[in-house]
C-alpha cells in the first residue's frame, strides 16, 4: 500500500530582531493585531525568537495580549527559536507553561 | 569599580540607562548574559519610579549605582519620589490560564527572580532599592 498525506499550512512568521523592551513593545503589539486581522487569515502565527535578544516585562505583556487575541480569533500561536536568556525570561514569568514554545522552526 | 547616573523619572530616559549599563558592562568586563540582567531589572524598577512617583508637573530624581566587588555587582536605584515599596507588591499569580493571567504585575516579580537579593529602605526622604547579583564563575 501506498499511503500519503500532504498538508500544506501558511503559517505566518513574525521576526523580531534585536529588543522586546517598554519602547518596542506597542509595536510589537500592534503588528501581532495587524497580523491576526490579516486578509487571508493565518492558518498560524508563530514568532520567530532567533533574533532576539532582550524581553522584559513590558514586551512579555505584548506577547500575552497577541496570544490571547489569537486565541479569540481561534488562530494558533506560538513562539520558537528563543535564545537562552529570553527564554529563561518566559519561564520565569510562567508564560512558557501557557503560550506554546518551540525549540526550533517547525 | 563604581558608576553613577542621574536622570529624570521619564520613560524617555530608558535610552540613557541601557547606554550607562553598556558602558559599566564593558569596563567591568561582565559578560552579556550579566548584563542583560541587569538591564531588565533596571528597566522594571526605572518604569515603577515613572508609573508610581511622578505627580503633575513634576518628575522625581532618579539616581542609578553601580558597584562592582570581587564576586558581586550591586545596584541601587534611589528616588526622591513619594515613599513606595515595590516589594509589597502582590505576585504574580503564575498558575492561571491563558485567559485569567493578568497583564501587570510580572516586572518585580521577575527582578526578584534574577537578582541574589533586593532590598527596599526609605532613607533621607529617597526611596532606595537595592539589588545584588553575584558572578558565576
Amino acid at each position: 500500500m501506498n499511503l500519503r498525506t500532504e498538508a500544506l499550512t501558511e503559517v505566518t512568521y513574525l521576526i523580531p530582531e534585536g529588543r522586546l523592551d517598554f519602547d518596542a513593545a506597542p509595536g510589537f503589539q500592534q503588528a501581532i493585531d495587524l497580523l491576526l486581522s490579516a486578509t487571508p487569515r493565518p492558518a498560524a502565527v508563530v514568532i520567530d525568537g532567533a533574533g532576539l535578544e532582550y524581553v522584559s516585562s513590558a514586551g512579555l505583556r505584548a506577547v500575552l495580549l497577541g496570544a490571547r487575541a489569537a486565541q479569540k480569533a481561534g488562530i494558533p500561536f506560538a513562539l520558537c527559536a528563543l535564545q537562552p536568556a529570553v527564554r529563561e525570561v518566559f519561564e520565569l514569568s510562567g508564560f512558557s507553561k501557557i503560550i506554546p514554545v518551540h525549540r526550533a522552526r517547525l | 569599580m563604581t558608576a553613577r547616573r542621574t536622570v529624570p523619572a521619564e520613560a524617555s530616559q530608558l535610552g540613557v540607562l541601557h547606554e550607562f549599563l553598556q558602558e559599566f558592562g564593558a569596563a567591568a568586563g561582565l559578560g552579556p548574559a550579566r548584563i542583560q540582567s541587569l538591564e531588565l531589572a533596571l528597566e522594571e524598577i526605572f518604569l515603577n519610579v515613572v508609573m508610581h512617583g511622578s505627580q503633575p508637573g513634576t518628575s522625581p530624581r532618579v539616581e542609578v549605582s553601580l558597584a562592582l566587588d570581587a564576586d558581586t555587582v550591586t545596584m541601587t536605584v534611589e528616588d526622591d519620589g513619594p515613599p513606595f515599596d515595590p516589594l509589597s507588591l502582590p505576585p504574580p499569580e503564575l498558575h492561571l490560564s491563558l485567559e485569567e493571567r493578568r497583564v501587570g504585575g510580572l516586572g518585580v516579580f521577575l527582578v526578584r527572580q534574577m537578582m541574589d537579593s533586593v532590598d527596599y529602605a526609605r532613607v533621607a526622604g529617597r526611596n532606595q532599592l537595592r539589588m545584588r547579583k553575584r558572578h558565576a564563575r
